[in-house]
């Protein structure tokens, strides 16, 4: 990327007489690391300084990297259509590499090298919750966290862009109960916030409709074998199976799942984070006819989302890392496009308490599967939701929409 | 009763894949009294030949049988350049393969580019057995570690090379005041171990997903085999892996997943402690 | 009375007790002799009271190297067990993690973190978990083997990382963040130069007692045992006791680094107290010359700051690690002494005991 570093800037300007000096001349004060996009062209005005922390590599990497690029390109969008308010955005990278206790050090690079004035990132909850304190507390920056997860995160000057438990639960489950006749539910969890709080409110609906919730457990993030499991399965006769367990666990248990029999018996799989991504993570065939509600699929009929689609596939051709919502690429456009819309209302200022303060009413007319609107004072936003079922195509997957319900209140704080 | 198959089956799978691991761990600490700490990485290397073959387009098949070769080699020059350095001191040893290891970890993740890749198995699906739905390809696991291990055997038992091998685990300077060159039998048994090791790699990755960590998924488990099975034979660390992966399996049963985890670790730790012979007392240590 | 335990070829017989049969060689010799540790020390000291001045603002770098002094808490405890006792201990960053964990609970469930209270505190869960872990691994009817406590520490630690991966009530995977912060009375302890005073006080503190430690009667024993654990016992002392005692000392000075690195970096994981951390201790130690205490820190200030440098450039970024994996391994293979061991005299790295006789 270093073709792309804008060398006229003075790059150890800010750092005072002795960073320009002896340290910096030997090279040691390189800047923080990560990787860097600086705009291309000349621009007059003084760049405003967005800051990436996802997982580039590690269990998470493929949705990390799906993140970084439609983070990108968003903002060679707005900087192509003349920046926020004439000025440009710079992007900054860190790697959180799926690692919370190497995410919390990198982050403050971020905030303390960089300086940056935004973060956007972070994926699975524990991420958050790790570099969370860093960002909003200690370094005073506001933070917007892009994927889907289990709610309750109140925090002043940290906006979530990503589905919340009752956009993806209130319609999906009791889909699964009426329409499908599945009432025996079981939820094997990855153990973690996202999954215990997520269970907590689908248990709440589950039962609301009628169904019944077999076993609830927890496993380590990185559990090899799931025999006990499936045996609960198969002893319990659960014939929906809402599973919160993540990656590197993931594989094994969708794997033993499959190979036990389940879907073949007529067993349903039902997942929120699924979505196209997931054949990064395992073959096609062990996810065909599982059920996923998220804010936007591929197969979505708009035509917004379908020029996005295309765009973002001629700027990456024969990326892997697809722009999908399971993986917070979509939350992460909704996330700089929200932004974009702060700073036009603050008319350039920068400073947090007025950004924030417009965040907090901003609205996005068009996005992936259409557009959104904050909730004033829920720093969450209302979003259009689908349901879908993942079908298989020669070793592709394809999620046909079912059912869509427009702007879909969050629910949160 | 197609309940109870189907776990007993399950539980034999996944214990075969314990004493696939433990296998070359155990045979080179029996032998040279070293642990190697690099061992997890000889099984990641050996799951990185599979996909390297299946990147290139290759048959998995070619990458399984490859594995143990290019383990085999990789383990002699090691031993020739950096392990053999290290007989005289234990502790020394485990510092030196633990540096072994964090370069090929690390180096493996360079090639990866820190991602985590799926490889499919060779043999897919399922296939139906005493009417019970049985993976294929734990299946072959399972029928390949059942032949290692009677390989192996035979080997140690029937032999000439066994019977050096087997002085020289017993009492190695009568061995050597024999006229055994133990040099050569540790060269050679390193190179065996690595290529187990490589081997276990090839056959557990479609399992698993490879990534730089697989290596070190299953080492602090694998040692406690081989401390629990007892150093010095080729059995104990065959039962030390058997008692190890059978609690891994069989404990959630038990109680939660969660805490059956490090349960497994406490509970060989303490049967060590208590009998540090391990089950089966012979040899070294 | 043994003026020295060391026994190395080609190490001079020196110090006090030495008769003056070869004489002029001898003198020589001593002539020869400098002694280089003192200006080692001398010059970290230098280097560490002067870095907030020179680096100012720059908070970043004063962040780092505040964590290289936490860091070093960690060296050290590693160097009392293996450097000045003899035992390969896979696992002190468990004795880090748990406290770092403890008083982050305390910060999170009571509201409490005044200095007076935590780090004491930090300190005690340290000492008592390592006392724990000791007794099972170490005292017994039988002596435990090497390889024993070796795999016992990193079985220890490698449990307790995924117990508390899978405990909800510390956080499980997720670790404890937004820890409150260090304070005495209403002062709040920031990221910044204030944290760096605090951490270069307790390190200097923690390095004299353990200095005390070495030169006094008991790190007389512990050379013993580092040199030939059947013969001290032939001597009638209870080796393993004193074995558990050093742990139990490291633990201590583990914890307290633990505590420290919780209130800095705001956030503490199961990561912190596993094999991961435990290795990276081993590795600060060795590459900078274990036994000699100054060794550690400067291993660590080498490994940590080449790393946050590293980092930066893209093309080494990737194979650093494999870079510091060779470098770990020349060290093992050829030169186990680390770095120090270059120009540091084995007389000087074991150390001289007894009283100095008035010709030496």
């Amino acid at each position: 990327m270093s073709d792309k570093i804008n060398r006229d800037r003075p790059q150890l300007g800010r750092r005072g007489l002795l960073g320009a000096g002896a340290l910096g001349a030997a090279g040691w004060i390189a800047g923080g690391g990560g990787w860097m996009l600086a705009p291309k062209g000349a621009f007059a005005a003084d760049p405003i300084k967005m800051g990436i922390a996802t997982d580039i590599t590690g269990a998470i990497a493929p949705s990390g990297n799906a993140n970084w690029q439609v983070a990108q390109f968003t903002v060679e969008q707005i900087n192509k259509a003349g920046g926020i308010g004439g000025r440009p955005i710079e992007l900054f990278l860190e790697d959180t590499a799926s690692d919370p206790k190497i995410a919390v050090g990198n982050v403050r690079k971020l905030i303390q090298d960089r300086k940056v004035n935004v973060v956007l990132g972070g994926i699975t909850s524990a991420m958050r919750q790790a570099i969370k304190d860093p960002i909003v507390n200690r370094g005073r920056t506001l933070y917007i966290y892009p994927q889907l997860y289990e709610g309750q995160e109140c925090t002043k000057n940290l906006y979530c862009t990503g589905p919340t438990p009752a956009q993806q639960c209130d319609k999906l489950i009791p889909y699964i109960i009426k329409t499908l006749g599945k009432k025996r539910f079981a939820m094997p969890s990855a153990n973690y916030v996202w999954p215990q709080l997520l269970n907590k409110y689908a248990r709440k609906v589950i039962e609301a409709n009628g169904g019944e919730v077999v076993f609830e457990e927890y496993y380590p993030l990185d559990q090899p074998e799931y025999s006990a499991t499936i045996g609960k399965i198969r002893d319990g006769k659960v014939d929906c199976v809402f599973n919160t367990v993540i990656p590197p666990g993931l594989q094994p248990f969708v794997k033993q799942l499959y190979e036990s029999g389940f879907q073949k018996n007529g067993g349903v799989l039902s997942c929120v984070y699924y979505d196209e991504n997931l054949l990064n993570y395992h073959p096609a065939q062990e996810m065909e006819g599982l059920y996923s509600c998220l804010d936007y699929f591929q197969s979505i009929d708009d035509a917004f989302s379908k020029q996005l689609q295309a765009d973002y596939m001629k700027r990456f051709p024969d990326t892997k890392y697809l722009f999908t919502a399971g993986s917070a690429a979509t939350g992460m456009y909704r996330g700089i496009k929200f932004y974009e819309a702060a700073v036009k209302a603050t008319k350039g200022d920068l400073a947090r308490e007025a950004v924030s303060a417009a965040m907090d009413k901003a609205k996005i007319e068009q996005g992936p599967g259409g557009g959104a609107e904050m909730v004033p004072g829920k720093m969450h936003c209302k979003m259009n939701m689908y349901i879908a079922q993942c079908k298989v195509d020669a070793g592709k997957t394809r999620y046909d929409v079912i059912e869509s319900d427009k702007m879909v209140d969050p629910k949160e704080c | 009763m197609g309940i109870e198959v189907k776990l007993a089956f399950d539980l034999l799978a996944f214990i075969s894949v314990m004493v696939l691991i433990v296998l070359g761990l155990g045979i080179i600490a029996s032998m040279m009294g070293i642990f190697n700490f690099a061992h997890g990485e000889f099984v990641l290397l050996g799951a990185y030949t599979v996909y390297v073959f299946e990147s290139s387009g290759l048959s998995s098949w070619a990458g399984i049988f490859a594995a143990p070769v290019v383990l085999a080699v990789i383990g002699l020059v090691l031993e020739r350049l950096v392990i053999r350095r290290f007989y005289a001191a234990p502790i020394i040893a485990m510092l030196g393969t633990y540096a072994v290891g964090l370069v090929i970890r690390e180096s493996v993740r360079g090639l990866l580019g820190g991602h985590y890749k799926s490889i499919s198995e060779p043999l897919p699906g399922v296939f139906t057995l005493l009417g019970v739905d049985v993976s294929a390809w734990r299946t072959v696991i399972v029928l390949t570690t059942i032949c290692i291990i009677a390989g192996t055997w035979l080997f140690l038992a029937r032999t000439s090379v066994g019977l050096q091998i087997r002085g020289s685990l017993e009492n190695p300077n009568l061995a050597r005041a024999c006229g055994i060159s133990t040099s050569k039998l540790y060269a050679f048994t390193f190179a065996f171990g690595a290529a187990l090791a490589g081997l276990a790699g090839a056959l557990i990755v479609p399992l698993y997903q490879l990534s730089a960590d697989i290596g070190t998924r299953f080492l602090v488990q694998a040692f406690l085999s081989v401390m629990l099975g007892g150093v010095g034979t080729f059995e104990g660390p065959v039962l030390g892996a058997a008692a190890v992966g059978g609690m891994a399996a069989g404990l959630p049963w038990l109680v939660i997943p969660v805490l059956a985890d490090p349960l497994v670790f406490i509970i060989a730790l303490a049967i060590v402690k208590f009998r540090p012979q391990g089950f089966i007392t012979q040899g070294r240590l | 009375m043994l003026s020295e335990a060391g026994s190395g070829a080609g190490v001079t017989a020196g110090g006090a007790g030495r008769s003056g049969a070869d004489g002029p060689r001898q003198a020589e010799r001593k002539r020869a002799f400098r002694r280089v540790l003192p200006f080692v020390e001398g010059a970290t000291l230098l280097l560490a009271l002067a870095a907030p001045v020179v680096l100012g603002e720059q908070t970043n770098l004063i962040t780092l190297l505040t964590n290289v002094l936490i860091l070093s808490l960690l060296a050290i405890s590693f160097d009392l067990c293996w450097g000045l006792s003899g035992i390969m201990s896979f696992g002190q960053a468990l004795f880090f993690g748990v406290a770092g964990y403890a008083i982050a609970l305390v910060g999170r469930d009571l509201g409490f973190s005044e200095l007076w209270g935590t780090l004491p505190l930090a300190m005690l869960v340290g000492f008592v978990l390592a006392g724990l872990f000791a007794a099972f691994l170490l005292l017994g009817r039988k002596p435990p083997t090497s390889i024993f406590v070796a795999l016992g520490t990193l079985t220890g630690s490698y449990a307790a990382e995924r117990l508390v991966s899978g405990w909800q009530y510390v956080g499980a995977g997720n670790g404890l963040s937004a820890v409150k912060l260090l304070k005495i009375g209403d002062y709040e302890f920031v990221e910044g130069t204030a944290f760096y005073s605090l951490a270069l006080g307790i390190l200097l503190l923690v390095y004299a007692g353990a200095r005390f430690l070495k030169q006094s009667q008991l790190g007389l024993v512990l050379a013993g045992m580092r040199q030939n654990e059947e013969r001290l016992a032939f001597l009638g002392y209870r080796v393993q006791l004193f074995k558990a005692l050093v742990f139990s000392l490291a633990g201590m000075v583990a914890g307290l680094g633990g505590a420290l690195y919780s209130y800095h970096q705001g956030f503490i994981g199961p990561g912190n107290m596993g094999p991961g951390l435990s290795t990276a201790a081993v590795i600060y130690c060795l590459f900078g010359g274990s036994g000699t205490l100054i060794g550690p820190i400067l291993g660590t200030a080498v490994v940590e700051i080449l790393t946050y440098v590293l980092a930066d450039q893209a093309a080494i970024k990737a194979i650093w690690p494999v870079i510091l994996g060779l470098v770990l391994l020349v060290v093992v293979m050829f030169q186990p002494k680390g770095i120090l061991g270059l120009f540091l005299s084995d007389r000087e790295r074991i150390g001289s005991y007894g009283r100095r006789r008035r010709d030496g």
